[in-house]
């Protein structure tokens, strides 16, 4: 029976995109990329089980886990995926489909993996106008008179924070601010007493999937002598390399700016 | 007078005495060393403002839950290995550790860290209620079964925390954190919580010492003796499980030292009960103690590693150790 219905799914899907590329994105803040450069829902035949950019894609697995059976079967022609790690170059090399990796550290390398998969799709000037529609928002951002020092919050338990290799890290640089956790790694599982030691002035923690209903930092016994501000952002706003980024970016850098006023 | 008439006694308690003195010294040297290495570095005599809640809110909370952690768990494969007349049983091989596990696992994804002590104690006691039911004949507990039972319950407590890790997607960090063990989120409650739980499962040790060397014989000399032997079972496992539910509901799981330190203790000499428990109970504070401050200070700025996959990996190399020197008394060969 279920094999019946996803035929079906896989038949009308087929159908619907006869004549356009059929993609598979495995990498969530891709989506929205994809949505903004105009690519419609018919040609995104798959995407993970949270992303809801393509309500009409077939769910196939996590972003970290994704089926390679019901890929295959959704026979693509691109597959927009993640890091190496995520998406190891074993699995790339089962499929035929041309492997697009999206995986940026930094709000300029967001800006060129949008023009590289506008090129892949075709779509160069809708790549170019998004770029530059992203680049004038990045222009908003007011200088401040010092970088306001941060850490940044990924996960309470166990009590981890964002390295230099994070998107999180630049969106704080470009902000205003600076990531006092210079460690050259995305996450980094730290000691309370050490992010006492260096008393950043913002403290901000997020919420989403990776950060369930954390304690605020404060009330947490180990942060009692914490003297920073606290900020609670949403992790799929701060933590996702893709359009939110910049958003995000806006956020902090009013926020800095509100705390050196 | 008593010495002339028990010469070996006498031995036995200036060896146990002058143990005792060793360890003590060996938890005050870690204990000074714990507090006063870390992440930052702090005067111990004259901190300044900083240092001092770095001290007495990060610090000293973690280092009393680590030596307790260490303590209740070594002393929890002490009782666990009475029960099973196994030195091979702890709580990782009763299925004790992965059923409070699974149930600290499930308490924070579905209701957050309020509810993991009483989930981890729910867990591991119903992971004993198995073990027990399972191995349990006309009243009697029967220790093979137990041990078998014990390995069954910690391969499916294990591969329900798998099967969680595996729907908890983003939020797998948090599960794996309970896997490999750390004592990040310290606190003095935590601690005091602990170490109550230990005062009171050492106290019963202490007092029971004499049956627990019975128990050391086979079934029949011990009930003959007027050992209440299959009472004395329950009690301990129940002890057992108490102490591993609590530590891992602070600190997560953290493997083999329930093994080691029993195991160190009898090759050192120490074979009868009321020396046993308490060396153990020291020796477990002092190991774990150690593990921890390794965990944090061996990464640089402030990066920690989990304090089980240190522990793990001592008792991995101890028991390679152990295997190829040991390994002709174990197969029993001339």
């Amino acid at each position: 029976m279920r094999t019946l219905i996803l035929g079906l799914v896989l038949f009308c899907t087929g159908v619907s995109v006869a004549f356009g590329l059929r993609i598979v994105v495995l990498y969530p803040a891709a989506s929205p990329v994809l949505r903004a450069l105009g690519v419609p829902d018919g040609e995104v035949v798959g995407v993970t089980r949270h992303d809801r950019t393509y309500p009409r894609a077939v769910r196939v697995g996590s972003h970290l886990r994704p089926n390679l059976e019901l890929i295959r079967a959704l026979r693509p022609d691109l597959l927009v995926v993640g890091s190496r790690r995520a998406f190891p170059e074993e699995a790339a090399r089962r499929f035929k489909a041309r492997i697009f990796r999206y995986d940026p550290r930094t709000l300029e390398e967001i800006l060129a993996r949008i023009e590289a998969l506008g090129e892949v799709l075709g779509r160069r000037r809708e790549a170019e106008d998004l770029v530059a529609s992203l680049r004038k928002k990045l222009a908003e951002v007011k200088p401040l008179p010092r970088p306001v020092t941060v850490v940044y919050e990924v996960s309470a338990t166990p009590l981890k924070v964002a390295g230099s290799r994070s998107i999180v890290n630049d969106i704080i640089r470009v902000a205003g601010g600076r990531n006092l956790v210079a460690v050259p790694r995305k996450h980094v599982l730290i000691s309370p007493e050490r992010i006492l030691a260096l008393a950043p002035e913002v403290y901000i923690y997020q919420v989403g999937p990776m950060n369930r209903n954390p304690l605020p930092p404060k009330r947490r016994p180990y942060f009692r002598a914490l003297k920073s501000r606290v900020l609670r952002v949403r992790e799929l706003e701060f933590a996702r390399p893709g359009l939110n980024a910049f958003s995000a970016t806006i956020k902090l850098n009013r926020f800095f700016l509100t705390l050196q006023k | 007078m008593g010495s002339s008439l028990s010469p070996g006694r006498d031995l036995d308690n200036r060896r146990f005495f002058s143990a005792t003195g060793v360890l003590g010294l060996l938890w005050v040297g870690v204990f000074v060393l714990s507090l006063s290495r870390g992440a930052v570095s702090v005067d111990l005599f004259h901190p300044d403002e900083l240092g001092r809640r770095i001290l007495l809110e990060v610090r000293l909370p973690r280092v009393l839950l680590a030596s307790f952690s260490g303590g209740a768990l070594a002393l929890s494969g002490l009782y666990f290995q009475y029960v099973m007349q196994n030195p091979l049983a702890d709580s990782f091989t009763t299925g004790a550790s992965a059923s409070a596990a699974l149930g600290a696992v499930l308490a924070l994804l579905a209701a957050g860290e309020k509810a993991l002590l009483p989930a981890s104690v729910a867990g591991a006691l119903l992971g004993l209620l198995a073990v027990l039911r399972i191995a349990s004949l006309r009243g009697r507990l029967l220790p093979v079964t137990m041990l078998l039972a014990g390995i069954v319950v910690n391969t499916f407590a294990s591969a329900a925390i798998s099967l969680l890790k595996f729907l908890a997607d983003e939020s797998v960090a948090s599960v794996v954190f309970w896997l490999m063990g750390g004592f990040q989120n310290a606190d003095y409650f935590r601690a005091g919580l602990l170490a109550l739980t230990g005062g009171l499962a050492l106290a019963y040790g202490m007092a029971r010492a004499p049956a627990l060397d019975l128990t050391a014989f086979d079934e029949e000399t011990a009930l003959s003796s007027g050992v209440p032997l299959y009472r004395l079972r329950r009690e301990l496992l129940f002890l057992g499980a108490l102490l591993t539910a609590a530590s891992v509901a602070f600190s997560g799981i953290i493997g083999f030292v329930g093994l080691i330190v029993p195991h160190l203790l009898r090759l050192a000499g120490f074979l009868r009960a009321s020396a046993l428990v308490p060396l153990t109970f020291l020796f477990g504070a002092s190991f774990m103690m150690t593990a921890d401050l390794l965990a944090r200070t061996l990464l640089p700025q402030g990066q920690e590693l989990p304090v089980g996959v240190l522990t793990s990996a001592l008792g991995g190399l101890f028991f390679l150790y152990l295997l190829a020197r040991r390994k002709r008394d174990l197969y029993e060969m001339d």
